[in-house]
């Protein structure tokens, strides 16, 4: 679980929704203000050019109607001041110098006749005659000195001369630019905003997901009780946990049946096992003939391998199921193989065989030492019985990938190359071996069960071997629910099978 | 001593009561949890055998209820099933004993004699074993056989001292496995037989009473007379 924390929160479906969707929010937003921007630009210039032709007008007949004597210049020129204080958009504190307004008359030469406005306006003029403004239609000039453009509206009086009125664009782009400004400003908390929400409820719905996620991989290694946990909800994340706990309850019940099966074939087996051998131990302390102990002896022996053979059917049928139990505690396998290589060592040797083990030193699992006990000896009885004299047997073992990997090599003649394939599915056996041939489908269930592996191969230096890894100690997580699960029925009483 | 044996099928109880009371028990017998519950109640036992299986109620729900009851005495279990039940886990760790079927006679005698050494004050435990002219320094880890040093592994010293404690009475290989060995396993090879052929040849020298007897089919025994 640990890893499952530690990973990047730029890794989790949360963060890529949030994005994604915070991504789309923003451009959608964004497209909305770009529009709306134009359509607000549009109309500003629209009412500006209004009051520009509007004015224009105004001035051309202010200049008609005057007449062109010494007061003309100022009579045109105040009413241009006064044109010019009612500007459109303007901010009222620049009102003492007015630079945002022009007014220029032109003779039919196309000199300037009368001037009011900032400046001398000679580079007005210039501009005005290079864009080449008809009368009716307000253009933009750009006029030298100034950064912002001017709006020219024009319009031609009967003596012939031509009347311009400028407006500076600075109080337009003034408002747009504040518009700009709040809207960013704006957008950003938006999105923002919209990011941490999207984030936490995303977060939130996916953390029971990944609760489920969890849980259900703990079942899937061992805990068939526990269940996935459930919201009250009834949104598609709680119709999952119920779904997943739904099929958890028919993988339960149609485990248990088969645990039933094979509980029931074990007792009704052994029971009469039991009652043969110990009639016939009974029989043998008896005093039997000599020659009768012989027969007795074998009888045993065959009712002892019968046991076995049932133990290890059953184990190989539930680990095919993906159903057998097991008991966990920690093992060290460094431990385990010296004292089973302790335990054979004299046997092999009796035949002529040498074994050794190569191992880096304690290496300790978490499995039931029953099963790993039994899987060890068949692997070590294997070699027994198969191995012509003088070969050797090595066996190595070491951590790789937090996994235990015991590798085990003879020099004999090796696995035969048609049975090979076929090794771990029970009931095979080479022409000469004896025994019932579930040995090594026994090793691959125990194996499997733990969550390892096992492969035979042949050398190509001639010889057998065989590879089994078996995971390390656990997830802590696994370990603590199997302890609290196992520590709680301990403590209660009568609990149903 | 005597015993309550409480199992249902009629082949193995006959045959349990008879050995148990060729070894010297005195056996009562029941085939179903009612039967057992009154003659417990009845009677004072040293010691009860309790099959999981029985027909009227569980094994272990009997155990419980008789411990309920005030019945104290160690109960060696006798099961069938393929697992080991949690619950009866946790009965072994209260002092009772579990044996799975099938079993050698050999091995449940054993496991009653450790129950009932169990429930017994504990003796003063002595350092050295004796055994006819067989002796064995557990401090020194040293075993001589008529005032002559044995050159015995630090393995074979373990399985000769499991032999002595129990002198006169006979080890089945999987009692050795057991306890030797630490592995409750079943070996189709004869790994524990040249074991003892080996501690054999150290043991009973040229000339000497022959200590460590083979019962075919049974186990091992150390002789004590």
């Amino acid at each position: 679980m640990s890893s499952k924390i530690a990973k990047p929160i730029m890794h989790s479906a949360a963060w890529r929704i949030s994005l994604w969707a915070t991504l789309a929010f923003a451009c959608g937003t964004m497209l909305v203000f770009v529009f709306l921007h134009r359509f607000v630009a549009d109309d500003i210039q629209r009412r500006s050019d209004a009051w520009l032709s509007g004015e224009v007008e105004v001035l051309g007949d202010v200049a008609e109607r005057t007449p062109k004597d010494a007061v003309y210049g100022r009579v045109v020129g105040e009413v241009a001041e006064l044109a010019a204080k009612e500007v459109p958009n303007k901010l009222l504190s620049e009102s003492s110098k007015n630079d945002s307004v022009f007014f220029l008359q032109t003779g039919r030469d196309g000199a300037p006749k009368l001037w009011v406005g900032a400046g001398r306006g000679d580079a007005n003029l210039r501009a005005i005659q290079a864009a080449g403004i008809l009368p009716g239609s307000p253009t933009d000039i750009k006029v030298q000195g100034f950064d912002i453009p001017f709006r020219v509206a024009s319009t031609r009086i009967d003596d012939g001369t031509l009347i311009y009125l400028g407006l500076s664009e600075r109080d337009e782009l003034r408002v747009l630019r504040s518009l700009r400004l709040r809207f960013i400003l704006l957008w950003l908390l938006l999105v923002l905003l919209g990011f941490g929400i999207v984030f936490y409820t995303t977060r939130r719905m996916l953390s029971h997901v990944r609760q489920i996620t969890e849980a259900a991989s703990r079942i899937g290694h061992s805990d068939l009780n526990a269940r996935v946990p459930t919201t009250k909800r009834s949104d598609e994340v709680g119709h999952l946990a119920l779904t997943l706990n739904h099929m958890l309850d028919r993988i339960e019940s149609s485990m248990h049946q088969l645990h039933t099966i094979t509980d029931s074939l074990a007792h009704d087996l052994r029971s009469p096992l039991t009652a043969i051998r110990g009639k016939l131990e009974m029989s043998l302390s008896a005093g039997v003939l000599p020659e009768q102990v012989e027969p007795i002896v074998s009888a045993i022996d065959e009712l002892d391998r019968l046991d076995d053979f049932l133990n290890k059917s059953l184990d190989v049928a539930e680990a095919k199921a993906d159903a057998l139990r097991l008991t966990r505690s920690e093992i060290d396998l460094d431990d385990l193989l010296r004292s089973m290589i302790d335990l054979y060592e004299p046997s092999m040797s009796e035949r002529g065989l040498q074994i050794g083990l190569r191992s880096a030193g304690p290496l300790k699992i978490s499995a039931d030492p029953s099963l790993i006990h039994r899987m060890i000896a068949n692997l070590f009885d294997n070699e027994l019985k198969h191995l012509p004299a003088a070969c050797k047997v090595t066996i190595d073992l070491r951590s790789e990938d937090n996994a235990a990997v015991l590798l085990l090599q003879d020099d004999g003649p090796g696995f035969d190359p048609q049975v090979l394939p076929h090794l771990f599915e029970g009931r095979v056996k080479g022409k000469d071996s004896l025994g019932h041939g579930l040995g090594l489908a026994f090793i691959d269930a125990v194996a499997r069960a733990h969550g390892g592996t096992v492969t035979a191969s042949n050398r190509e230096t001639g010889g057998a071997q065989l590879a089994l890894t078996l995971p390390l100690v656990f997830n802590t997580t696994l370990d603590r629910t199997e302890s609290a699960r196992s520590g709680s029925l301990r403590g209660s009483s009568g609990l149903p099978r | 001593m005597r015993l309550l044996l409480v199992e249902d099928e009629l082949d193995i109880r006959s045959f349990l009561q008879r050995s148990l009371e060729e070894t010297g028990y005195q056996v009562e017998a029941a085939a179903d949890g009612k039967t057992a519950e009154s003659l417990a109640l009845e009677g004072i036992y040293d010691i009860l055998i309790v099959d999981l299986g029985l027909p009227d109620q569980d094994g272990i729900s009997l155990i419980l209820k008789l411990r309920q009851l005030g019945v104290s005495a160690p109960v060696l279990i006798l099961s069938a099933r393929r697992s080991v039940d949690d619950r009866v886990r946790g009965l072994e760790q209260g002092g009772d004993d579990y044996l799975t079927k099938p079993f050698a006679l050999a091995e449940l005698l054993a496991r009653l004699r450790n129950l009932l050494k169990r429930n017994s004050p504990p003796g003063n435990e002595s350092t050295r074993l004796r055994v006819l002219d067989l002796e064995l320094d557990l401090l020194r880890r040293e075993a001589t056989r008529s005032g002559q040093v044995l050159q015995l592994t630090t393995q074979e010293f373990v399985l000769l001292e499991y032999l002595c404690r129990n002198a006169g009475r006979v080890v089945t290989r999987s009692m050795i496995l057991d306890k030797v060995w630490g592995m409750r396993i079943q070996p189709d090879t004869n790994v524990v037989d040249v074991h003892i052929y080996r501690l054999r040849g150290k043991v009973d020298g040229k000339g000497q009473q022959p200590l460590i007897r083979t019962l075919r089919g049974v186990g091992y025994v150390l002789k004590d007379r």
